[in-house]
């Protein structure tokens, strides 16, 4: 199948019941495959953007389609199935801190209903794929920092997603160990998995050379691919 | 369905136990409203068959007239059995009504002895079914006529039902209140500890878990909470009614084992029902957003 698209936003417009306006005719197309920086300053919509692909929040004008699913007019018991499409990671990990490592990772199938004979390999395949298995029966407690986020990445995996979504997950990490998580994600996007990744990061994002789009006051102010993290001349 | 069940209890148990503080704090909580509420319902228990003892004691008495056969007597008790109101009708002859007069006032034998023939007459004495009762059997009895009199205790009966009935009310009402103040907390204490894995909740909504895959394992955590509280409730108010039944038993009750049978099923049927509907409440708070 040629490139499919896995979001569209038209003309996305979010205002908060407090009146502030995060999002202002936003308009974002990530085709399968592509990998997304998010960047610019905070308040800029960032977290907006994010929530209303998990359906989280719903446009007040607009729409937003998710593998060619209007969420607006989802049923709320689709917003389960469609939250499958997604995984997800945050800057705070979210991990329970009672769990092992693999059973963190496999919670996220479990609460699905995933037949647990499916469950064992498909967890096996996300702890290899980011390199946590020598750490599978430990506690998050006894990870470093880029464990945790790894951990949380195995989980957000491990059921197959179409898009990826990273909230700033490099914001606790110290620079290498950000680089790695970077190199996971880039590792992840050439499975064929789509990446976006919302970032303070700016020298992460130059570096890379990938697509970026830069929010300012709830406008796109640019969409462009290899890009840096400031404008460049 | 029946893996969604497996998962759910699994998961439940899982919650039980991991989550230690908050699950003790929750059983606790449950197992001290269970414990006050049931010496409630133990104490009403006995204070509502005390009353109905006293009510069993309001008896219509007819006097017979002397002339009056023996036939036209037992007709009369044959249409006072069939009346829906009398539960009972009691024959007392004048030879023991005699004695009876003798037993109790042995001074005054030597007045009864006295007279030339036996001055007390035969009468019936009619057990009811409810006091509220005595005045429609009072006057169908006046109007017979094989009834002399009709011993008046109208104004006695009438006070006592009201005794009755604002004891009843009462016992009634604080039971209600009592009752929901044990609903109340016991309904915040769960909803603390599900508030207390809110986390969990969360990351099981972004990772595309179903309502029911979310709620399910949390009410059939509140229904452990519930029926640990309740068994605990349970072992601990045998023992307690057994000390305290020697003091009890002034009162005309047989606060026995069938009390306690009933009250048992109650904190079953509460502790699990406030359990599974804490739960139920907490999470939905968490799912409609």
């Amino acid at each position: 199948m040629t490139s499919r698209v896995v979001v569209a936003m038209q003309g996305v417009t979010k205002s908060y019941p407090n009146g502030r306006v995060a999002l202002r005719g936003v308009d974002l197309v990530i085709p399968e495959g592509d990998f997304v920086f998010l960047v610019g300053p905070s308040g800029a919509g960032k977290s907006t953007v994010i929530k209303l692909l998990i359906r989280d929040e719903l446009p007040t004008k607009g729409a937003v389609l998710l593998d060619g699913r209007d969420l607006g007019k989802l049923k709320r018991r689709d917003v389960p199935k469609i939250r499958r499409k997604i995984g997800i990671v945050f800057q705070d990990f979210k991990l329970l801190p009672t769990k092992s490592v693999r059973d963190n990772v496999a919670f996220a199938l479990e609460v699905i209903g995933t037949p647990r004979r499916e469950i064992t390999p498909a967890v096996d395949r996300a702890l290899r794929v980011v390199g946590l298995t020598g750490q599978a029966d430990q506690l998050p407690s006894q990870l470093s920092g880029g464990e945790q986020q790894r951990t949380a990445i195995a989980r957000a995996l491990v059921h197959n997603p179409r898009l990826f979504i990273a909230d700033e997950p490099t914001g606790n990490l110290d620079p290498l160990i950000s680089w790695e998580i970077i190199q996971l994600l880039l590792r992840i996007n050439e499975m064929g998995v789509t990446v976006l990744m919302a970032t303070h990061n700016a020298e992460v994002v130059t570096a890379v050379r990938k697509r970026v789009v830069a929010l300012e006051d709830g406008r796109i102010v640019r969409d462009q691919v290899a890009a840096a993290y400031e404008r460049e001349a | 369905m029946m893996a969604f069940i497996a998962f759910s209890l699994r998961r439940a148990w899982e919650g039980f136990r991991g989550n230690g503080l908050m699950s003790a704090a929750a059983t606790a909580t449950m197992v001290l409203m269970l414990v006050l509420l049931s010496g409630l319902i133990i104490l009403l228990t006995g204070l509502d068959s005390t009353l109905k003892s006293v009510e069993d004691e309001v008896q219509v008495v007819a006097y017979l007239r002397d002339s009056s056969t023996q036939s036209e007597i037992s007709s009369l008790q044959t249409s006072l059995r069939n009346m829906p109101q009398v539960t009972l009708v009691g024959y007392v002859s004048k030879d023991q009504a005699y004695n009876d007069f003798v037993t109790r006032h042995p001074d005054q034998v030597d007045v009864i002895k006295s007279l030339p023939n036996n001055p007390m007459p035969a009468s019936l004495r009619i057990n009811l079914r409810d006091p509220n009762d005595y005045v429609d059997v009072a006057s169908y009895l006046k109007n017979n006529p094989d009834v002399e009199r009709v011993l008046n205790i109208k104004q006695t009966v009438d006070q006592m039902v009201t005794v009755i009935n604002v004891l009843r009310a009462g016992g009634v009402g604080i039971l209600l209140v009592v009752g929901l103040i044990v609903l109340f907390i016991i309904v915040n204490t769960i909803r603390l500890a599900v508030v207390s894995r809110a986390d969990e909740i969360e990351i099981m909504r972004l990772v595309g878990a179903s309502d029911a895959f979310i709620r399910w394992p949390f009410v059939f955590e509140g229904a452990i909470v519930g029926l640990l509280g309740a068994v605990i409730t349970i072992g601990l108010l045998f023992p307690i009614t057994a000390l305290l039944s020697p003091y009890l038993n002034v009162l005309p009750v047989e606060a026995g084992l069938t009390v306690g049978q009933n009250v048992a099923l109650i904190v079953l049927g509460s502790g699990v029902g406030i359990g599974v509907l804490g739960s139920y409440l907490s999470v939905r708070s968490y799912l409609h957003r």
